[in-house]
């Protein structure tokens, strides 16, 4: 059977795409292998581990578990897409400052969903940090330092805000 | 891990959905999250030939029947249901059931009818079976189990954390099976109580939409997930409770009390739950009776590594912990 291939409008950090597809491939094969988008990194490809984390519309999906025909209509951002004019995200800042990156594999996954933790809930609790994290795996132990960051990140934004720098975090 | 091939279907409404279901018969399967199916698929656990998806189906956002019942759409995903005001208004136990679900990215993927068609799950059954287990088990089409290698029937677990809620609430579910084939019935007739076929849809029918009643949504309520690490997993056994209490604020008049993850769909307590109208929920005694009535009349399978003795002593502490959770804290004594 001669396998069709589809194609896609997709929006990835503001830029339009069109691309030819295979129907079964992941969001996470087509920006790794198609756009060269390696910041998403491929896991467990099974929801696992949560290092393919993306966010559609804001909101943090598995990429490795979307069909990417399926993210036609949909913003999607990658870590290479946090950064704001050549400066880095106030999250990203903040895993460097406190430390945060060991081996760096959760890495986009942790900031992404640090991101979306704090497009919601702006001064997060302990336990609400832990809950928005829950599903990226850091296999450095290095959790007390990644929760140090989403307070640093907080705190950075916060003052951001205060200051009217016009920066949008996605 | 890439995903086998299969050809893509997107019908634009529901009854289209289950007509092509109907035509392509076991070669489809039906996807809306993805988030169960599509490992499974990696695994090639599932391999079907078309996959039939929802993605282009109109959803409805949850709204009150004049009676006072919560419409919920089952393609509402679990991470909405969890912010969802209204849902968290007037079904609370719903809202903090799906906020159990795994984790926030597959929440957001994930879908609340998805969440009640759970494929049951084992410690054998869920991995690539390329170079160990490779004998077809009974839910790959074998005639063994791994977990129980004596034994002549499936032994996996039905895991979600959403259908032991909707079962404590009364929960109606509506299904489509085609355009004129509309059925509605309670939660509980949804689950066959056997892994091997947990569901008792047909194969072109779809969950539209359920029904939360007045009755219990409101009422006092609990749920409880046990599990070995606190965040994201599959539970080892979950409990809801759902009381109704009389207008002192202790009587009880009706209890629901159900279960998860310890058989091949969720059930009640039914002789706990008996137990318990008519009988005042500040007596710690009342309480420890039912949860240790409970432990007693359910026998969790043991799963994932979880002992059958170690999760029926989770059980009576789970239960008796959402109890006294459900029942409040004891209103002040009439000095």
């Amino acid at each position: 059977m001669e396998h069709i291939k589809v194609v896609v409008h997709l929006l990835i950090n503001g830029d339009a795409h069109d691309l030819a597809i295979a129907p079964e491939a992941t969001l996470s094969e087509v920006l790794r292998g198609q756009l060269g988008l390696t910041g998403t990194k491929d896991g467990c490809g099974t929801g696992e581990c949560g290092a393919c984390t993306v966010l559609a519309d804001g909101r943090p999906i598995l990429s490795c578990l979307t069909l990417a025909f399926e993210c036609q209509g949909r913003e999607i951002t990658t870590i290479e897409g946090v950064a704001c004019n050549g400066e880095l995200n106030p999250v990203q800042q903040a895993f460097i400052d406190a430390g945060a990156i060991q081996c760096g594999f959760c890495t986009p996954g942790m900031v992404l969903a640090t991101i979306a933790l704090l497009n919601e809930t702006p001064h997060p609790s302990f336990a609400e940090i832990e809950k928005a994290l829950e599903g990226v795996l850091c296999r450095c132990t290095g959790y007390n330092k990644i929760v140090e960051a989403v307070n640093r990140a907080a705190e950075a934004i916060a003052a951001r805000l205060k200051g009217g720098t016009s920066c949008q975090t996605p | 891990m890439h995903l086998p091939r299969f050809t893509y279907v997107r019908p634009g409404s529901r009854d289209e959905a289950a007509g092509l279901l109907d035509t392509f018969g076991k070669a489809a399967v039906l996807v809306a999250g993805g988030t169960d199916l599509f490992p499974r698929m990696k695994y090639r656990i599932s391999t079907p030939e078309y996959l039939v998806s929802l993605s282009g189906v109109t959803r409805f956002l949850p709204a009150l029947d004049e009676d006072g019942a919560l419409r919920i759409d089952a393609l509402m995903s679990l991470g909405d249901l969890s912010r969802s005001p209204i849902v968290r208004t007037h079904a609370p136990l719903v809202s903090q059931a799906a906020t159990c679900v795994a984790s926030g990215q597959i929440r957001n993927a994930a879908t609340l009818g998805g969440n009640l068609c759970l494929e049951c799950r084992c410690l054998y059954y869920n991995q690539s079976h390329t170079f160990q287990f490779v004998e077809p088990c009974f839910k790959l089409g074998g005639d063994l189990c791994y977990f129980a290698p004596k034994g002549n029937r499936c032994w996996a677990i039905f895991a979600s954390d959403v259908a032991p809620a909707l079962l404590s609430l009364d929960t109606v579910i509506c299904v489509t099976g085609g355009p004129g084939k509309q059925r509605r019935f309670p939660v509980a007739e949804l689950y066959t109580g056997d892994a091997l076929s947990p569901l008792t849809l047909l194969p072109s029918e779809i969950i539209t939409e359920i029904i939360v009643p007045s009755a219990f949504g409101t009422g006092r309520h609990s749920f409880r997930k046990f599990s070995r690490r606190k965040g994201y997993e599959f539970a080892g056994l979950s409990v809801a409770v759902a009381l109704q209490v009389a207008d002192d604020g202790r009587t009880c008049r009706d209890a629901r009390i159900a279960v998860g993850s310890v058989a091949g769909g969720p059930v009640r307590a039914a002789a706990a739950e008996a137990g318990l109208p008519g009988q005042d929920l500040s007596n710690s005694e009342t309480v420890r009776s039912a949860a240790a009535t409970a432990a007693q009349e359910i026998r969790p399978i043991a799963h994932h590594g979880y002992q059958a003795a170690h999760l029926r002593h989770c059980l009576e502490v789970e239960v008796l912990r959402a109890l006294t959770e459900a029942a409040g804290p004891a209103p002040l004594a009439d000095v």
